[in-house]
């Protein structure tokens, strides 16, 4: 029941292609390790495999025999169960309810039988008890725990399945280090018992030690498997580059811009939630770019020092002096600028006319009370066309436009009225290639013009190609600084997983 | 996608479907049909005098609909339910404070609006500040309204409308048409004035239509929520005055009538519940509408509960209409 075979597995989505052709090949009695950088599709391959998406093409088979997994509930019934990143458990019940929550044990078909559901809980606590820390019991309220104990909830509510076979995306990104080594027990005792385990995770250590065979995936192919016994970090991450793109960035990474001006935003001891003692500097006429594998706190960074998060520790100055900042508002007032690439979320004032999306920045800095539309529609069009922005009128609803054009509108509402930090929180998601050139090349301009700019992107050709500098950001610290000729996505993948 | 799809279409499309989907223009059409219907059921009800009537009618509910647009537009499932108790309060001070005289018509309108305003803040603070839904604090609110008047009443017969007040509302002012109609208008060109040429307009629109977007570009999300039930408070308060200005004195809650219409009335003019969208000028028309089938329900002998069950009716089957664009919970 724990052969799983996925053969030439395709996913696109609209013209963009996640997967090209994904295999994998999980055995029973292995732990199957899937390693990939930022876009490469591994968490395709795996949303395949937990039945949250639907291949286009390609087949899967357990146990030799062809299945189709149509959503999480026929996985579950095919034996999979999956432990999802971002955690998905009910805050509000207690720690042995959760545990439970995919299949509560029942009692007359209707009743919950408590008896059970405690029993069930205190088998899979005891496995962590001496390393769950305190407040950790069958009946404490989740909500009431610790991020590292939240996961050990969902790491038991995964077990406690008993599936044939588990997927575990990022298991480990909370816990310390005793609880990593008691979840690795448990793994190889499921091991022996001839389970089918899948593991992601962006830590090296952890792989070699927990893993037999790895899968690497690079532009959406499977480029190959092999023992974990028989390879070394450094290879991996060289399948992870790939042999053509080692050969050309190692050549010549783009010339940094020459940067020898104060700085305009600098940061030092930043912690937060999601990121610990991140210190930095921007000059003027700088990008500073923001890397590693998604979610290690590079948005977390942007976002508390734009206020929208609150900050615990740490001081930042803006042209030289110390600000604390609580809200955005603040941080437009000191001269900041935040672009979320989630538009739809944090852009686009949806059904609004494009003169309406791009105004509210400069009301603020203005001190405006009443809109002029003539003057305002004078003001709009420079950075509009600076983005070469393609729309009928002001007066158009912006969800009419494309995607890039809406995001285009976004960046404008940013660029009316100068600011002097740019913080860009991968901005190109999921618009076209013309729109991104388009950015890109407006950027790089501002820049020169004195703008100190920090850009995170989960892209890394488009980090590699655009940053003058770069910081890798593993774990919510940042691992490695990379400049100059050392900014080629070997080192960059290197230090996102932290390879020895 | 579906968004963009959708907005494009509607950019580009002409057509019956798009022509329907004109919340101002049905309602207009409308209203010359049920007009019609009515002067059939009944000779007279649609000549010059009846149809004056109806207006001054339709003003009342049309100031109260005016703050419930405000806090609708402003988006989070905004709503006020409160209106029809400040309506009934703020009659009841402007009755205590005129008195039957014209001197006291200047205090009493302040009293009034800020009586209004003051419960439209709580309602503002406890929706941003405490996070309480607007149905649950607004609802609560009007709880607390209805004590509250049980409270001053107390069988004392509650003060009379000033003679100029009365003639203001009642008699006509200016080319034959009373000072609450003019009133009216002049709200209806304010709030288009608000809505789209000032900083605030713009800003209730953005935090109804995307409000962590607004918040991010610096709005202040809080202020601005709380400002509109402000707002809403106020003219509830405002309509409390003329309407004592309309009956003479207040009767026991007599405001309750203005909750389900305004917010009928909002919807009916093409301001969708989820807010973000739509405008004053649709509200007044779905008013006036409102009225106009309101009197043809009294003219065929249908009384208060059976209007009450109609209106109800009405909103659920409008929310299938226009209710759909987003879902009301995001």
């Amino acid at each position: 029941m724990s052969n799983l075979t996925i053969r030439g597995a395709r996913k696109a989505y609209g013209a963009t292609v996640a997967l090209r052709r994904g295999d994998l090949d999980l055995r029973e009695g292995e732990v199957h390790v899937l390693i990939g950088s930022n876009g490469s599709g591994k968490s395709t391959l795996c949303k395949i495999v937990s039945g949250s998406v639907r291949p286009d093409a390609g087949e899967v088979l357990i146990d030799g025999k062809t299945v189709s997994i149509d959503g999480p509930r026929a996985a579950r019934a095919l034996g999979l169960a999956t432990f999802y990143q971002e955690l998905s458990l009910a805050a509000h019940r207690t720690v042995a309810e959760n545990i439970s929550l995919p299949e509560l044990p029942g009692k007359g078909g209707f009743f919950v039988d408590r008896e059970r559901l405690n029993g069930i809980a205190e088998r899979y606590i005891r496995r962590f008890a001496d390393v769950a820390g305190e407040g950790f019991s069958a009946d404490a309220r989740v909500e009431h725990l610790r991020e590292d104990q939240r996961q050990l909830v969902e790491i038991m509510k995964t077990l406690a399945t008993e599936a044939p076979i588990l997927i575990f995306d990022e298991p480990t990104s909370s816990l310390d280090r005793s609880q990593v080594e008691r979840f690795f027990e448990v793994l190889r005792e499921l091991k022996a018992q001839g389970r089918a385990i899948i593991f992601i995770s962006h830590r090296m250590d952890e792989i070699f030690a927990i893993g037999d065979r790895v899968t690497v995936i690079r532009d959406g192919e499977t480029v190959g498997t092999s023992l974990i016994s028989e390879t070394k970090p450094a290879s991996i991450i060289h399948q992870m580059v790939g042999e053509s793109e080692l050969a050309v960035t190692n050549g010549a990474p783009p010339a940094a811009a020459e940067v020898k001006t104060e700085a305009v935003l600098s940061v030092a001891g930043l912690s937060a939630k999601g990121f610990v003692n991140v210190s930095f500097e921007v000059r003027r006429g700088e990008i500073l770019g923001f890397g590693g594998l998604h979610g290690q706190g590079q948005s977390a960074v942007l976002r508390s020092i734009f206020g929208v998060n609150p900050t615990d520790q740490g001081t930042i100055h803006i042209k030289g002096e110390k600000r604390t900042i609580r809200s955005p508002r603040e941080a437009i007032r000191c001269g900041l600028a935040y672009i979320s690439g989630d538009r739809g979320r944090d852009g686009v004032v949806h059904g609004r006319p494009i003169l309406e999306n791009v105004t509210p920045i400069h009301f603020l800095r203005n001190k405006l009370s009443l809109v002029r539309p003539g003057s305002l529609r004078e003001r709009a069009a420079k950075p509009l066309s600076a983005l070469k922005t393609r729309f009928a009128g002001y007066d158009q609803p912006v969800n009419a436009l494309s995607g890039g054009n809406q995001q285009k509108i976004v960046i404008a509402r940013w660029l009316i009225d100068r600011p002097d930090v740019l913080l860009l929180d991968d901005p190109t998601k999921g618009i076209d290639l013309q729109a991104k050139t388009d950015l890109f090349a407006l950027i790089r301009s501002l820049a020169a013009e004195g703008m100190g700019i920090v850009l995170y992107s989960s892209e890394d050709a488009e980090l590699l190609a655009n940053a003058d500098r770069i910081l890798v950001f593993n774990s919510g610290s940042v691992s490695r600084e990379l400049t100059g000729a050392d900014r080629t996505r070997y080192n960059l993948y290197h230090a996102a997983y932290e390879a020895a | 996608m579906s968004v963009e799809a959708a907005g494009k279409a509607e950019a580009s499309r002409f057509s019956l479907t798009n022509l329907i989907r004109q919340p101002l223009l049905v309602a207009l059409v409308l209203i010359v049909l049920l007009l019609a219907l009515g002067e059939m059921l009944s000779p007279g009800f649609a000549s010059p005098q009846q149809i004056l009537r109806l207006l001054i009618v339709a003003a009342l509910l049309g100031i109260v609909a005016a703050g419930q647009n405000l806090v609708i537009l402003g988006g989070r499932e905004g709503i006020d339910l409160s209106v029809g108790g400040i309506v009934s309060l703020s009659a009841i001070i402007a009755g205590n404070v005129m008195n039957g005289a014209d001197s006291g018509i200047l205090p009493a309108i302040l009293a009034c609006v800020a009586a209004g305003a003051l419960f439209g803040t709580f309602n503002g603070i406890g929706v941003t500040l405490l996070r309480i839904p607007p149905l649950v604090m607004t609802l609560g609110m009007l709880g607390v309204l209805q004590g509250l008047l049980v409270v001053i009443r107390q069988g004392v017969p509650s003060g009379r409308a000033a003679p100029a007040l009365s003639e203001f509302v009642t008699r006509p002012f200016l080319l034959g048409l009373p000072g609450i109609i003019w009133l009216w208008v002049l709200i209806g060109l304010l709030m288009a004035f608000l809505l789209r040429r000032t900083v605030f307009g713009y800003r209730v629109y953005a935090i109804g239509s995307n409000e962590q977007a607004a918040f991010l570009a610096g709005v202040p999300v809080r202020l601005i929520r709380i400002s509109l039930f402000t707002l809403s408070g106020a003219f509830a308060g405002l309509a409390g005055l003329c309407l004592i200005g309309y009956a003479g004195s207040s009767f026991a809650n007599v405001g309750e009538l203005y909750m389900l219409p305004s917010i009928i009335a909002v919807v009916l003019g093409g301001t969708p519940l989820s807010g973000g969208k739509g405008g004053y000028t649709g509200t007044m028309a779905g008013a006036v509408l409102l009225v106009i089938l309101q009197s043809i329900l009294t003219t065929i002998n249908i009384d208060e509960s059976g209007r009450q069950m109609i209106f109800g009716a009405t909103l659920l089957v409008l929310m299938l209409f226009y209710g759909r664009g987003r879902a009301m919970r995001a």
